[in-house]
């Protein structure tokens, strides 16, 4: 067995697509160079720079950090095909013309390294034609590789292989782009726009001509396809305003250039709206106007029969939305049975987008499986087709679809495949998902890469157990479950919602870490769903706050600073798996953890300020340790404030990094943290990094006291507020509590250098953390937060 | 000394590195005390009969002595010029006056007699050591009264204070500015700055990677980094105030952070006739006045009127004024309240668009005057600045 090492990608193409490949693969530390055509004029590699200097600007962001931009190489086709040799990977991402990506196929041939994966991005082209221009060599090492927009965000990539692909090529490469890039594969047959843009993009049309039929406007029918449909918020209309309009009719076109067979073959025409502003230049977004159009701080949307914009803001009807919270079986009844048009329009296209994903399963796609994850991680719905049907009674729904097929009212006249009548309850089973072509059910896949997702995302009726209610069950109160799955490390999952950190996750926590000292290795905090923990429960606190004031709150406030150290000086490794936000007291517990595991997707910063308050339990404290130990690491008589005023300037100003790497570049990951490409492996590398922490022989950090900046460094901050303060830029009330984040993290009014503990720098923290309870302007914040979670500004 | 009496004090000699752009410019690796042995060298030059043995001390002026201009700069300069008899050396601070002090100590040393032959100048490389120098420290004691606050305040926000209380509007700044780089692009091309600065070649020194070898690369700089042709109007109107959120004072009607030294020959009459020395002006007088530091920009308003009195002269004597433009806010609220005709002040430009190594900017200008006022026949010219925490100052040259 040999390892497929992927020392170095080429991308070729420095388009939108490409340029974002490169930097998606910077982020996850693999070195890259893209390529693009010689420039005319100016530095050869011109438009391949350009192109990485407008990765720092894009929204969303790309890039992890903007800075990394200067880690892709730029390169051209003239004069650095040579460096095609050092690499293992080459993806082709230029522009979808057939021609050009065949001429530069036979010019890159010659140089790519002998053992080198060559794959395509192409949207829709045939991987098997483009495949033909390849030397024999190289056949059987390019498939197809196709990522969505953006690339860094959705989790899809689509493979696809050619006849003369070797199969262990795709393996491997599904194997790295698993673990390494973080996406999630789902290997596709090489058809036209592969599954989910041929799913997807028949919908949208799909929609737009019911919509059409039931006289929806655009803004209703986003309302309707968008979060209330269990579909991505932006709907069907915003969505190719943000895809482009032109993108969408070049997919569109490919359906219509190489499906003249397919039985949906006439709703594949262009819609004529949809023609008509590609043709007046409006293609959404990218110039201002297309199904919408905005205008300073409205949204308009376009009245086809007025063909001008009129104001937006239509909503679904009250019946409908509660129609659509009811559970799948009642609901697509009721949807069916109902007179609203909106309600019918909504039955109309979900029994398309059954009709449609049976009629095309066999020849699109390997199983059902693949298509509903497909649809999920390219096109953001929480169900894919086969799911919902399922979900709502196979038989029932089947016999609707096929009646609604016999009356003329579905796009084609196109039977339900035999196989949808054959007894079954539905596609996926515990024994595997449906798959037309081998007429059996196919389990998912088996490479040895999935063994690093111990909760791997799963379709209904697969029988997947919920994590929250795997393994072994060692403590359970209402807001945290602490288990373990292999008997070695406990797991605490806190399940309150939004994960935030109560009493009684505290109380959880604190039984988890007594547990794990008892006899486990370390201790893992993990919770299967997209938040770390949002912070502290404020509400939780209210009543002692209302009977006692702030006097009541600063023993509870100990408690939980208490609790963090606890977690510091563990006997056994506490490591914090984080995925999504960390914020405030959640971002307090990760620093107080041994370790960190983070997943690309990870928010994490100190945000008290917006609610008026300071950091409460220990997150200043931190800010001082990590100070003193980075200035002592240096030289012994640094300057501390110095290294202070980076964790001041994120904590006053209630910075939250926009990715892991830009949460560890505000110092609440270190450096020797790990940063997590696929969310699904996290709690994988979490276990892994507690048991080498216990094996190495982890002790607890030694507690010892430290050096602060003191009164001198108190003061220097202070200046640089009173120039913000003076200069209009900050608030007298901010400048008030960022002085108070001053006063802790440079250690009260001492003198600079003098030694302090966590527990002494606590106590200042409980103290003005209590008194700006008390403050009016602190209060004025807090209740604007709970009553519209909006900071208030005052 | 038994024969020590009242004389007066001349420059004989005067001149100037070109002002380099901080940061980025063509003095981002070139060290200040390089810089200013340079300008040394320079002046050195000017006076070839000279003896080189005759130097009684050397008086350098520096914002932020510490780092690369630390060690006290004026001494190690003056070594590593290589003079024939070791000279002693102070470095001295008033901030952005700290050059103009130089000049002023060293001619109070020959005008009590203690002196016949002193160097002064300023060097300043704001690339190397920031404003504020590398580690600020405030005295906690600024936050006990009100009016210590300004000690807090960066420059930036004392000029919004200035633009406010002496009404100066952001279009009369931008105005102000756009005057400046037009009058210094007119004076490069008139060739008027090739009296005061002495080319200088900066060299570069970089690894490389391949061969580990070092590769040395040298140019020659003649003139000053700071004066922007494309400056107009409207790309002023477009910059957003920095230091105020609804403020005025933006990047374009600022002064610019720079690199560069100056330096300046003083004798005293005895002195002249024994080297045969070419007198080039004679120093008048100087003053220096505290002001309240949140509004340190009008500090001129205090200084020219005392350095005046000094002089024995009155405001219409002044042919050619060099009025450091830390802001085009106190710039103009310094020349509407003291009365100065605009003609006169700055005329080769300022610091806007040329450029304020701070510490350097005193020996810099002074050099600036001595011999414009030659090249134009004229008689008294004036240096003067505003100060960081709240001061002025002003000194007077004579043409002879």
């Amino acid at each position: 067995m040999s390892r497929f090492n992927v020392r170095k990608v080429a991308v070729l193409g420095a388009g939108v697509m490409g340029a974002q490949i490169a930097a998606h693969l910077v982020n996850t530390k693999v070195p890259v160079v893209l390529f693009d055509l010689p420039a005319k004029e100016g530095p050869k590699s011109a438009i391949a720079l350009k192109a990485i200097e407008n990765l720092k600007k894009l929204k969303p962001a790309p890039l992890g950090v903007a800075e990394d931009a200067a880690l892709i190489t730029p390169a051209n086709y003239e004069e650095h095909l040579a460096l095609l040799g050092e690499c293992d990977l080459v993806i082709e991402a230029i522009a979808e013309r057939m021609d050009w990506k065949l001429d530069l196929y036979t010019k890159i041939a010659p140089h790519v390294a002998a053992n080198a994966i060559v794959a395509s991005n192409t949207s829709g082209l045939s991987i098997t034609k483009l495949s033909a221009a390849l030397p024999e060599s190289i056949k059987p090492r390019f498939c197809g590789i196709h990522f969505f927009n953006p690339p860094r965000y959705m989790a899809l990539v689509e493979l696809i292989s050619t006849p003369t692909t070797q199969p262990e090529v795709l393996d491997q490469l599904e194997s790295f782009v698993t673990t390494f890039l973080g996406k999630s594969v789902v290997r596709a047959n090489d058809t036209p726009n592969f599954i989910a843009n041929r799913v997807g993009i028949a919908g949208m049309l799909g929609t737009i001509k019911e919509a059409e039929n039931f006289g929806l406007s655009y803004d209703v029918v986003d309302d309707l396809t968008g979060k209330k449909l269990g579909r991505a918020s932006s709907g069907t209309f915003r969505t190719a305003d943000v895809v482009g309009l032109d993108t969408m009719a070049h997919v569109i076109k490919t359906l219509q250039d190489n499906l003249a067979d397919d039985p949906f073959f006439p709703s594949y025409a262009t819609p004529a709206v949809l023609d008509g502003l590609i043709k007046a230049g409006a293609l959404g977004q990218k110039t201002g106007a297309g199904f919408y159009k905005k205008v300073g701080r409205d949204i308009l949307r376009l009245d086809p029969a007025k063909k001008d914009y009129v104001p937006a803001g239509g909503k679904a009807d009250a019946i409908v939305d509660r129609i659509l919270k009811k559970p799948a079986a009642e609901r697509l009844k009721l949807l069916r049975e109902s007179t609203n048009p909106q309600a019918q329009f909504v039955w109309a296209i979900l029994r398309n987008s059954f009709h449609y994903a049976a009629v095309h399963l066999e020849a699109i796609a390997d199983t059902a499986r693949d298509v509903d994850f497909a649809m999920r991680w390219g096109f953001g719905t929480k169900q894919g087709p086969f799911e919902l049907w399922q979900d709502a009674g196979w038989q029932q729904v089947a016999a609707w679809v096929k009646e609604d097929i016999d009356a003329g009212k579905a796009l084609s006249k196109a039977p339900l495949p035999a196989w949808v009548f054959d007894g079954r309850t539905g596609v996926h089973t515990p024994e595997g998902s449906w798959s037309p072509a081998k007429k059996a059910y196919v389990p998912a896949s088996t490479l040895p890469v999935y063994a690093r997702q111990l909760f791997p995302e799963t379709v209904i009726g697969s029988g997947a157990v919920d994590a929250l209610k795997s393994g072994t069950e060692l403590f359970k109160n209402e807001e945290v479950r602490v288990w373990t799955l292999d008997g070695e490390v406990v797991i605490a999952s806190i399940t309150a919602k939004l994960h935030l950190i109560s009493p009684t996750v505290t109380e959880g926590l604190l039984k988890a870490v007594e547990i794990a000292e008892s006899g486990y290795q370390g201790l893992v905090v993990w919770s299967p769903d997209d938040v770390f923990s949002a912070g502290a429960n404020l509400e939780s606190l209210m009543p002692v706050f209302m009977k006692l004031g702030a006097k009541g709150i600063a023993p509870e406030e100990k408690k939980l600073q208490d609790a963090m150290l606890r977690i510091r000086y563990a006997q056994v490794p506490v490591v914090s798996a984080i995925r999504g936000l960390a914020l405030g007291g959640g971002c307090e517990l990760a620093i107080h953890s041994a370790k960190r595991v983070a997943a690309m997707e990870s928010y994490v910063g100190l945000v008290e300020v917006g609610v008026g308050l300071v950091p409460g339990a220990g997150g200043l404290t931190y800010i001082a340790r990590r100070a003193a130990e980075m200035a002592s690491a240096g030289n012994a008589n640094a300057d501390i404030l110095k290294f202070a005023t980076d964790g001041f300037t994120s904590a006053a100003m209630a910075k939250v990094g926009t990715s892991a790497i830009e949460s560890r570049k505000l110092g609440y990951l270190l450096d020797s943290d790990v940063i997590v490409a696929h969310k699904d492996e996290l709690l994988y590398v979490a276990l892994q990094q507690a048991k080498a922490l216990f094996s190495a022989g982890y002790r607890p950090p030694v507690k010892k006291a430290f050096p602060v900046a003191g009164r001198n460094g108190i003061a220097t901050i202070k200046a640089q507020l009173a120039n913000m303060r003076d200069g209009g830029f900050i608030s007298a009330h901010d400048f008030h509590i960022s002085a108070l984040i001053a006063d802790v993290i440079c250690g009260g009014d001492v003198d600079a250098g003098s030694l302090v503990t966590e527990e002494y720098l606590m106590a200042i923290e409980r103290k003005h953390f209590c008194g700006l309870l008390e403050h009016p302007k602190s209060q004025e914040r807090i209740m604007g937060m709970l009553q519209t979670g909006k900071p208030v500004r005052n | 000394m038994s024969n020590k009496q009242v004389q007066d004090a001349y420059i004989v000699a005067a001149t100037r590195t070109p002002i380099g752009k901080s940061g980025r410019g063509y003095f981002k690796n070139t060290r200040p005390d390089d810089l200013l042995v340079a300008a040394i060298k320079s002046a050195m030059a000017q006076v070839p009969s000279l003896d080189r043995g005759a130097f009684e001390d050397a008086i350098i002026g520096c914002s932020f002595p510490e780092g690369e201009q630390g060690m006290n700069m004026a001494r190690i300069a003056v070594q590593l010029a290589g003079f024939t008899k070791p000279v002693g050396g102070v470095t001295v601070n008033r901030f952005c006056a700290s050059g103009l002090t130089a000049i002023q100590m060293a001619a109070d040393r020959i005008r009590v007699g203690e002196a016949d032959v002193m160097i002064a100048g300023g060097a300043e490389s704001m690339s190397m050591v920031p404003m504020g120098g590398n580690k600020p420290s405030f005295n906690p004691a600024i936050f006990e009264r009100n009016e210590d606050i300004g000690i807090a305040y960066g420059m930036g926000i004392t000029a919004e204070k200035v633009a406010e209380q002496w009404k100066v509007s952001r279009e009369a700044q931008d105005a102000f500015s756009l005057e400046s780089h037009q009058r210094a692009l007119k004076a490069i091309a008139a060739g008027e700055f090739k009296d005061e600065i002495t080319p200088i070649e900066v060299l570069s020194r970089t690894p490389d990677l391949a061969t580990g070898e070092t590769i040395v690369k040298r140019r020659t700089v003649d003139i000053d980094e700071g004066p922007r042709p494309d400056t107009s109007l409207e790309g002023l109107a477009k910059l957003r105030p920095v230091f105020a959120a609804k403020g005025s004072v933006t990047a374009g009607n600022s002064s610019q952070t720079s690199d560069g030294a100056g330096a300046l020959i003083l004798a005293s009459e005895r002195a002249i006739k024994q080297y045969d020395l070419k007198p080039l002006a004679r120093f008048v007088s100087f003053a220096a006045r505290g002001v309240p530091p949140e509004i340190m920009g009008i500090g001129p308003i205090e200084a020219i009127p005392a350095a005046l009195k000094y002089a024995g002269l009155t405001q219409d004597q002044i042919d050619w004024i060099e009025l450091n433009e830390a802001f085009a806010a106190q710039s103009l609220a310094v020349i509407n309240s003291v009365g100065l005709d605009p003609s006169k002040v700055n005329p080769m430009g300022g610091a806007i668009a040329l450029g304020h190594p701070l510490g350097a900017t005193g020996a810099i200008r002074a050099a600036t005057v001595v011999h414009a006022l030659r090249r134009h026949n004229l008689k008294y010219g004036m240096v003067t600045m505003c100060v960081g925490t709240g001061q002025g100052a002003a000194g007077i040259f004579e043409r002879v």
